[in-house]
Parts: C-alpha cells; structure tokens; sequence
C-alpha cells in the first residue's frame, strides 16, 4: 500500500507541531524533587487508619478514589456491551464458536475410545483430515472476510501438559491478587489474569473445552451481577453511613484478608466484573462471523464499486 | 533526569499521532492509538516519581522508618500509578471496541484500506 506524499508532509507538520508544544508543556511539570502533592498525602495518611490496609495504591483505587474507579467499571461495561453489539451474529448465539461445527460433528461410532480425551482428539484429528482439501492453507492466505471461521485445532502433548500445569497455578496467583488487599493488585489485574487462564486452556485443548464457561448467555448474567455487586456495596454505603462507598463492614486487623473492609468486597465484584467482559469482549472478537457483508453470490455488482 | 521521561512521553504521543495521521490501513491506525496510550502510562508513572523514593507500601519499611514517616517521607505517588491502572483499563476497552468496528468494517466493504471505506459512502 503505497502512502500519498502530501499526507506525510502535512502529517509530519502538524506532529513536529504537536511534539514543540509537548515538549514545551511537559518540562514545566514538577521534577523528581517536588514534595508530594497533597492529594497523595492524604492517601498515604488515610490507609492505615481509615482502612487498615498498607497498600494505598489499592486504598486510592477503591476507597479515596472509589468513585472514579466505579465509573471506569462502567465504561469497562458500556465498551463490552458496544463489542458484543457489533460483534453478534444473526443466528442464535447460544453455540457460537468457530468449531461449532467441529462439535456437532463429534464421531458416535468413536466409542471404543477408553476416556474421553482421546475420543476428543480422534474426532477433532478426523475433523481435520476431512477439511484439509478445501480450506487454505493457513489462514494468512485466506482473503479478507471469507465466510470460513478459522479452526483452533487441540495443541500437542507438550503445550497440553503446560497447560494443566500452569493453568491452576496462574488462577490462585490472580485470585490471590484480588484476595489480599494488602499486597498490591486489585480485581482489574485479577480480572486479566482470570482471563489469561481462560485463554490458555482455549489454546491448549480447544474450544469445546471452555465452552460452557464463555456461553455468552451465563457470561453476560455474571458480568451484570458483579456490576449490581458494585452498585449495591456503594448504595449500602449511602444507605448505613451517608455517603456513597463509605465503608460499612467492621474492619479487621490490617494484614489479614479482610482488612479494608468494602475494600475487599468492591476489589472482589470489580474481579467478577472484569474477569467476565473481558472474556465475553475477548471471545466475542474472537468468534466473529462474516455476518453483516453483502453475499457476493446474489449480488452481481457487489465487487464493480470497489 | 526525569524530563528524558517527558520527553520520551511526547515522543511516544507523536509517533503515535503520526500513525494516526498518515497511515491507510486501520488495523495501524488502531495500533498507533495504543502507542499514543502507552505514552500517557510513561508520563503518568514518571510524574509520580520522586527521587531516590520506594514504592507507597506501608508494609516493612525500609530500616529505621516507621510507616507514618513514611507518609510525610519519600515515596512514589500512590495517586498517579491509580491513574496509570485506569488509564490501562480504558485503552483495553478502546482497543476492544475499535477492533470490532475494524472487523467489521472489514467484512463489510472487503478491505481495511480507510480512503477506500470513504470512496464508497457516495
């Protein structure tokens, strides 16, 4: 794709103009010797006694700048909720996936197979065999939009193995995450670990063995309860102590795990919340049909006005 | 020596913008906005830096420091890394649903070239 020359000319005008104003603006900022400004003081000083937490990166996330952190929440929401508009497909959504056929098709005759891993691996094996003829040969080659959804076939033994370790092992490590308050985390990187553990066993053993765990349906209903989490632990804030995301659980010694009283409980709703758009943004991406395009066939001029 | 940062904030910010600006395909242009997002994570870690400081950790201080020194003492912004971790969330949720518009696009008009997608609209 060859670019116009202008285009860089006047882009390249108008970022050099862009860079002297940066450049300008930023070197005002206050160096690396300024006192801390007194909004972080306040954070530093209210942790301890407030929250009876020793982490106040997490006590400014929740609880000093709980607010801000309720609307980032959701526009998380609002941004899974615009992906899984635009990423629908016209038929029912309940299976959608890009071996879907693949599941269907599962071989009944294959029951000699002792567990069902290996009937699994023969199936998807056979599956493939039938399909090499006539789906390209990888999918870099296949043009643009084609109908096909791309096949993600079972992984070998050695990445299968890998999997099953580090799968539990990446799930306590991101639960742990949003479990202690007093270490640093949070549900948002607790969320993307969850999410990280989802994908790894979608790249290791497949679809059909996540399927019911990224069913869009169940997805979508734990995300909105994580979001009615949030709204409820801050309504019952207002409700009990007057003000919006006031805490109002006892608070337990700093540096256990319930220090931080709706610290914890919102860092707990926020991990549900996250975990569950990401994996519906993520999967819905994932899974998009060619849906919404003209069908070239019973269109004749669909490639004249290109 | 934190103005490099600053500077290598702007920098980040305008190749960015550049992609923005000259680039045709939209999956770059996507992939330009994301450099133009890392940059504000660059600024807003480096703004909360102050020389010499540990991290705002109230847990083991470091030696002969009590955690309400180290309040009023030398450590990172706790503020500033906040904004950074929101700033990240959002680029997710922009780069999530801008891919789906590109992806659809791409569907509908078989191309990710963006003057094609605009010759068509007449």
């Amino acid at each position: 794709m060859t670019e116009p020359t202008h285009r860089r000319a006047v882009g390249a005008a108008i970022v050099a103009a862009v860079f002297g104003l940066l450049v300008v603006a930023l070197t005002q900022l206050p160096d690396d010797h300024a006192p801390l400004p007194a909004v972080a003081r306040e954070a530093m000083q209210v942790a301890l006694p407030r929250w009876h937490i020793t982490e106040p990166v997490n006590e400014v996330v929740y609880g000093t700048r709980g607010f801000d952190t309720f609307g980032e929440t959701f526009l998380l929401l609002a941004a899974v909720v615009s992906v899984v508009l635009l990423t629908r497909p016209r038929e029912r959504r309940a299976e959608r996936s890009g071996e879907e056929q693949i599941g269907r098709q599962e071989e009944a005759g294959e029951s000699s197979a002792t567990d069902s891993d290996e009937r699994e691996a023969r199936g998807a094996e056979a599956e493939e065999v039938r399909d090499r003829d006539d789906s390209p040969p990888t999918p870099d080659v296949a043009p643009v939009g084609t109908p096909r959804p791309e096949r993600a076939e079972e992984m070998t033994v050695v990445v299968r193995t890998a999997a099953r370790i580090v799968a539990p092992v990446l799930a306590v490590a991101g639960l742990y995450l949003a479990a202690w308050g007093y270490a640093p985390g949070g549900g948002f990187p607790a969320g993307a670990v969850v999410l990280g553990v989802v994908l790894l066993i979608y790249a290791g053993f497949g679809h059909r063995r996540i399927a019911r765990v990224t069913r869009p349906a169940s997805v979508e209903l734990v995300e909105l309860l994580g979001a009615i989490g949030i709204v409820m632990i801050g309504l019952l804030g207002l409700f009990l102590k007057g003000s919006f995301f006031a805490n109002w659980v006892p608070l337990a010694p700093e540096q256990t795990i319930r220090s931080g009283g709706i610290l914890q409980l919102f860092s707990g709703a926020e991990l549900i919340e996250v975990a569950s758009g990401l994996v519906l943004a993520v999967f819905s991406l994932l899974v998009m049909r060619h849906d919404w395009s003209r069908d070239e066939s019973d269109d004749p001029d669909a490639g004249t006005d290109r | 020596m934190i103005v490099v940062n600053y500077v290598a904030a702007a920098a980040l910010l305008s190749i960015g913008l550049y992609i923005v600006l000259t680039r045709r395909n939209l999956i770059k242009m996507v992939m330009g906005l994301s450099i133009m997002e890392a940059s504000t994570y660059l600024l807003l870690i480096s703004m909360g830096y102050r020389s010499g400081s540990t991290a705002p950790v109230l847990l083991n201080p470091p030696a002969g420091k009590s955690p309400s020194q180290l309040v009023n003492g030398n450590v990172a912004d706790p503020v500033l890394q906040n904004f950074c971790l929101t700033a990240i969330v959002i680029g997710v949720a922009v780069s999530a649903v801008f891919l789906s518009v590109v992806v659809r696009i791409a569907q509908h008009y078989r191309t990710l070239d963006a003057d094609e997608v605009r010759r068509m609209r007449g």
